[in-house]
């Protein structure tokens, strides 16, 4: 086999692997994400307490070593997990910490006066909450939640170091065969910026649909 | 002016941190019948009628809305608001609906009723307040301020409350604005929707209200028929306080 035969069959694989583990983490940390932002404000004491422990926890600690922890720290305890699992619980887990802030601050830039719109015409908490509040808070917090999600694309990488055949583990075995370094790493970023790029304009596509008129010239006045 | 008693508060006290906003303020609405609230800025106006929508909570006395006390920390707050109608100075509209859906969200979940239904109960609202049917679709931020307003008094309308509480409904609005929002309440108050209004209108709270309350320092200072109020009241707070916001409205003509 030449090298370009190895490196692009076993990059294109790679790249399934990654997409397979960002088709998994994207959503679930996602959907983790607003959850824990709605307990941090909305939570009572304890969901608070809890909700803030976990994203004082998983936003203190490296990526790297979250995910050294589910893999090797979990197999000491009797839990173990495949390389692919263990890294896409640490990825959500991580991710879900700091995608959580932005849903807990947009929620809080939310005026007072809807809040007491909603109660005036007798909406129960919930209500009030999943009708009112985050449907505007989720589109203030979209930005912020879309950048953690082309985080995620670059930081999917490091599920190699556990052993997962993503993108980067292929591209690291076939520079150690063929030592190409420059052809290697340079297709490889290629392939990453390929997915950022199809990433933002998905994000593009649901902020133009979410648009509603005035909705940013409303949070100046 | 006679007819069952709507709403009745006695004796409310309301602090916040060591200032005391209300000092012990009662009084009774009848049915169908308009109290207008005035008095200076900060003097607990606008807590009075968070209040009595339970929106504040006061520190103590009494609220009943007929025979149901808002007071009791037993009840469901939800059911009572369902029957007020609140309508803010700054509107509250819900920036993400359209002005048929503001008014049709409470129906739907609060009261439950079938979208149809609804949208039915919500066109009759906006009709009712000048709201033509090429502005229903349109978002808060495409509306004029006293369309907004007009909007937001149809949201409170279509719950079909016993009583609206309008909070200075029209202190935001640039004056040009003010008539077309204070002709919607008017027009309401005549068909016989009990109402209490905090305004600083003194043209429109003279001609449209059944009598005056004049709020000082969290106290009633002085109440009774609009043109004896404002002409020729008992207190010199009173006098003084007209004397100014007349002259003010002379000025500015």
């Amino acid at each position: 086999m030449s090298f370009w035969e190895e490196f692009l069959s076993k990059l294109s694989f790679g790249t399934l692997i990654t997409l397979q583990l960002l088709t998994v983490t994207i959503p679930l940390s996602v959907i983790l994400g607003i959850l824990i932002g709605i307990l941090r404000v909305y939570g009572g004491r304890i969901g608070k307490t809890l909700a803030n422990l976990y994203v004082y926890i998983f936003r203190g600690f490296p990526l790297l070593v979250t995910l050294m922890i589910m893999f090797f720290g979990l197999a000491d305890i009797g839990i173990r997990l495949t390389p692919y699992w263990a890294a896409a619980l640490a990825i959500i887990i991580c991710s879900s910490a700091y995608q959580s802030e932005y849903v807990k601050m947009s929620i809080l830039s939310i005026d007072e006066g809807q809040s007491l719109a909603a109660k005036s015409l007798g909406m129960k908490r919930s209500t009030e909450i999943f009708y009112i509040i985050l449907p505007q808070a989720l589109r203030v917090a979209l930005p912020g939640i879309g950048n953690e999600i082309i985080y995620m694309i670059l930081y999917s990488s490091l599920a190699y170091i556990v052993g997962v055949n993503e993108i980067f583990s292929a591209a690291i075995s076939v520079n150690s065969i063929w030592f190409k370094p420059t052809e290697v790493f340079l297709v490889t970023a290629l392939i990453y910026l390929a997915m950022t790029t199809m990433a933002s304009y998905g994000l593009k596509k649901l902020e133009h649909r979410l648009w509603i008129p005035g909705f940013e010239t409303r949070r100046k006045s | 002016m006679s007819g069952e008693t709507v709403l009745r508060v006695k004796d409310l006290y309301k602090r916040y941190g060591d200032r005391i906003v209300l000092k012990g303020v009662s009084f009774e609405i009848r049915k169908a019948e308009v109290k207008a609230i005035m008095g200076p800025s900060g003097t607990g106006k606008t807590t009075l009628l968070k209040c009595i929508d339970m929106l504040v909570k006061p520190d103590s006395g009494r609220i009943w809305l007929e025979d149901l006390e808002l007071t009791d920390p037993r009840i469901d707050i939800g059911e009572a608001r369902k029957k007020i109608g609140f309508v803010f100075q700054e509107f509250n509209l819900f920036h993400h609906l359209t002005a048929i859906k503001n008014v049709m969200i409470g129906l739907t979940k609060v009261k439950k009723l079938p979208k149809d239904e609804a949208r039915t109960i919500a066109e009759r609202a906006l009709l009712k307040v000048h709201i033509e049917r090429e502005l229903w679709d349109k978002y808060p931020a495409q509306l004029s301020g006293g369309q907004k307003q007009r909007v937001a008094i149809a949201r409170a309308l279509a719950m079909e409350p016993m009583i609206m509480l309008y909070d200075e409904p029209t202190s935001a609005l640039d004056p040009q604005l003010t008539g077309e929002v204070l002709e919607v309440i008017k027009e309401l108050a005549e068909d016989g929707m009990t109402s209490l209004i905090v305004t600083h209108e003194v043209g429109f709270a003279s001609e449209i209200a059944d009598e005056i309350m004049i709020m000082m320092d969290g106290k009633i200072i002085e109440r009774g028929d609009p043109r004896k109020v404002i002409h020729n009241p008992r207190r010199e707070e009173t006098r003084r306080f007209f004397s100014k916001i007349l002259k003010i409205g002379d000025e500015s003509r």
